[in-house]
């Protein structure tokens, strides 16, 4: 049987440390919309697309002032249930980190 | 509709949000031959590392983009619709390759979209039957009407109309403006059949202290709150009652698809779509300005002044905004073509200006040195693009620019570069190609 085999030989080279690191990197923000690693990935993957796609976020180049303003303008205006200050902090952090104006 | 089996079988393998997947996100299917993606991080990582070695991506489900990937997104394709690049998918937001608006008339499948929230059941289901339009408040004789009662109470026309997204063009902006990254593609030319706004409000008898007109649609609000309206914007009396302004409920001879906004919108054409509300359910004449959802702050607005890029405005300093600029696309070639043989060429596209029309479109192949007049025909109504067409003949072997430029009837002309905004509306510098000359 060669199926078998062949996963084997794949598991055997995953095991082995031979995985591709950006493919395995592109996977995994396939996972979370896009979403690069990093703290605040879940907080801010959980939030956001409770309402709308990662899809939106991912196209943005903001200073941390205007993401600022989004929050509290989804907070105020759409519907978006107020996250506690901690998680508040790790959000607005992670978008400012990964989406800002050099984008 | 035919498609729906086929938009289960996706949506089954939607994983982000299976409850909601099937209504919010029909329709999206991958292209054979292209890489889908697997959902869990062991599956994904296995199939990465297969894909890596062998040709394995036929047999992997299509379902999550890797959004990081922005070419990726043309790969997915929306019921009803044929090229466009999808620039999100919850609300749906796509526009479509300048090189696939060569049409006089813009195909259905060809028209952009752009969605505050949810698509209404009833667009999904094509069944107008439950459906009738409010006109109230500021009339004398508040009215509901069903399809029937517009089709037979109002003289029916069919206009060929610009629609163009406000934010069109926003990819451009730098520093970047908050939003979808609209880049050309947010225009559509659709012949439309409806009622004429104001026929119908004429028939309502608007009161002597109106001035502004209010649309609510029936697409949800993106958080699933009954009570909040995903937008709802309307126009200053005088825009409503404009002969070219209508209630549509055919778009190209057939029902206005589910994503343009069936059973009926308005169009009120050369200014920013979000004044042609879709999935309409009821007008309101009001005596102040409209102050529903995205009319209000700095939504559809820029500043009173010309500002610096980057620049921060108050939000009293800004205005809303009306007319749409003056503004050409060049729909043929597709950028990128390479003459093979010979040194000239048939350049073609469209050119509109909001409520003005377009006098003249030039045409240039030397970075903007030297300019070309193209042959420009009249609209085949007012509202309506008009079509241009350049022969071009190229001096040597190389690599060129073919740049389009159009000038109003007030004689405004594009600009080469933004005039920037905070929100990245209005951008109508010149749309430029890339032109290989191979001998």
């Amino acid at each position: 049987m060669r199926r078998p085999a062949l996963a084997a030989a794949i598991l055997l080279l995953a095991g082995g440390g031979l995985l591709v690191p950006a493919i395995a990197q592109q996977a995994d923000e396939a996972d979370y919309g896009g979403l690069p690693p990093g703290p605040g990935r879940e907080e801010v993957y959980d939030t956001c697309q409770a309402c709308h796609s990662l899809m939106i976020v991912v196209q943005q180049g903001l200073t941390r002032d205007s993401w600022e303003e989004s929050l509290v303008w989804m907070v105020e205006e759409q519907g978006m249930p107020e996250p506690d200050e901690a998680t508040w902090a790790l959000i607005l952090d992670y978008l400012a980190a990964h989406y800002g104006t050099d984008r | 509709m035919s498609d729906n089996a086929k938009e289960r079988g996706i949506c089954e393998l939607y994983e982000e949000d299976p409850e909601r997947a099937d209504y919010l996100v029909f329709g999206r299917v991958a292209e054979n031959g292209r890489r889908g993606f697997l959902k869990g991080a062991g599956l994904a990582t296995m199939a990465a590392a297969v894909g890596a070695t062998i040709p394995f991506h036929r047999n992997m489900p299509a379902g999550l983009i890797p959004s990081a990937l922005a070419d990726e997104t043309s790969d997915f394709k929306l019921a009803g619709k044929d090229g466009l690049t999808v620039l999100n998918d919850r609300p749906i937001n796509a526009e479509t390759p300048p090189h696939l608006l060569d049409d006089d008339v813009t195909p259905n499948d060809r028209h952009f979209v752009r969605n505050n929230g949810l698509v209404p059941e009833m667009a999904e289901t094509m069944d107008a039957s439950g459906w009738s339009l409010t006109v109230d408040g500021e009339v004398d004789n508040p009215m509901t009407l069903t399809l029937d009662d517009l089709r037979s109470r109002f003289e029916v026309v069919k206009l060929k109309l610009q629609v163009e997204c406000g934010g069109n063009g926003r990819a451009a902006f730098n520093p970047p403006a908050k939003g979808n990254q609209w880049t050309l593609g947010a225009v559509g030319n659709a012949e439309w059949t409806g009622v004429r706004y104001a026929d119908l409000l004429a028939a309502a008898g608007v009161k002597s202290n109106a001035i502004y007109t209010a649309h609510y649609g029936m697409d949800g609000h993106l958080s699933g709150d009954p009570e909040k309206l995903p937008i709802s914007r309307g126009v200053p009396l005088e825009k409503a009652m404009n002969p070219y302004s209508i209630i549509a409920f055919e778009m190209n001879g057939v029902p206005i698809p589910t994503l343009n906004g069936f059973p009926v919108r308005t169009i009120c054409p050369g200014w920013p779509g979000s004044c042609s509300q879709k999935w309409l359910r009821r007008i309101q004449v009001r005596d102040v300005v409209h102050d529903g959802p995205k009319m209000t702050g700095t939504s559809y607005r820029v500043p009173t002044y010309p500002v610096e890029a980057g620049e921060k405005v108050e939000k009293k300093d800004f205005q809303i905004i009306q007319s749409m600029p003056v503004k050409s696309l060049i729909t043929r070639p597709q950028t990128g073509h390479e003459i093979g043989d010979g040194r000239s060429l048939q350049a073609a596209g469209h050119a509109w200006a909001g409520d003005r029309w377009v006098n003249a479109v030039d045409v240039s192949i030397d970075f903007g040195a030297t300019w070309i007049q193209a042959d420009l025909q009249p609209p085949p109504n007012p509202y309506s693009w008009q079509h241009w067409t350049a022969d071009l003949s190229f001096p040597e072997k190389g690599y060129y620019e073919v740049w389009a430029r159009a000038t109003d009837s007030d004689g405004v002309t594009q600009p080469f570069a933004i005039a920037w905004n905070p929100k990245g509306y209005l951008n109508n510098s010149m749309h430029r190609i890339a032109v290989r000359v191979a001998a």
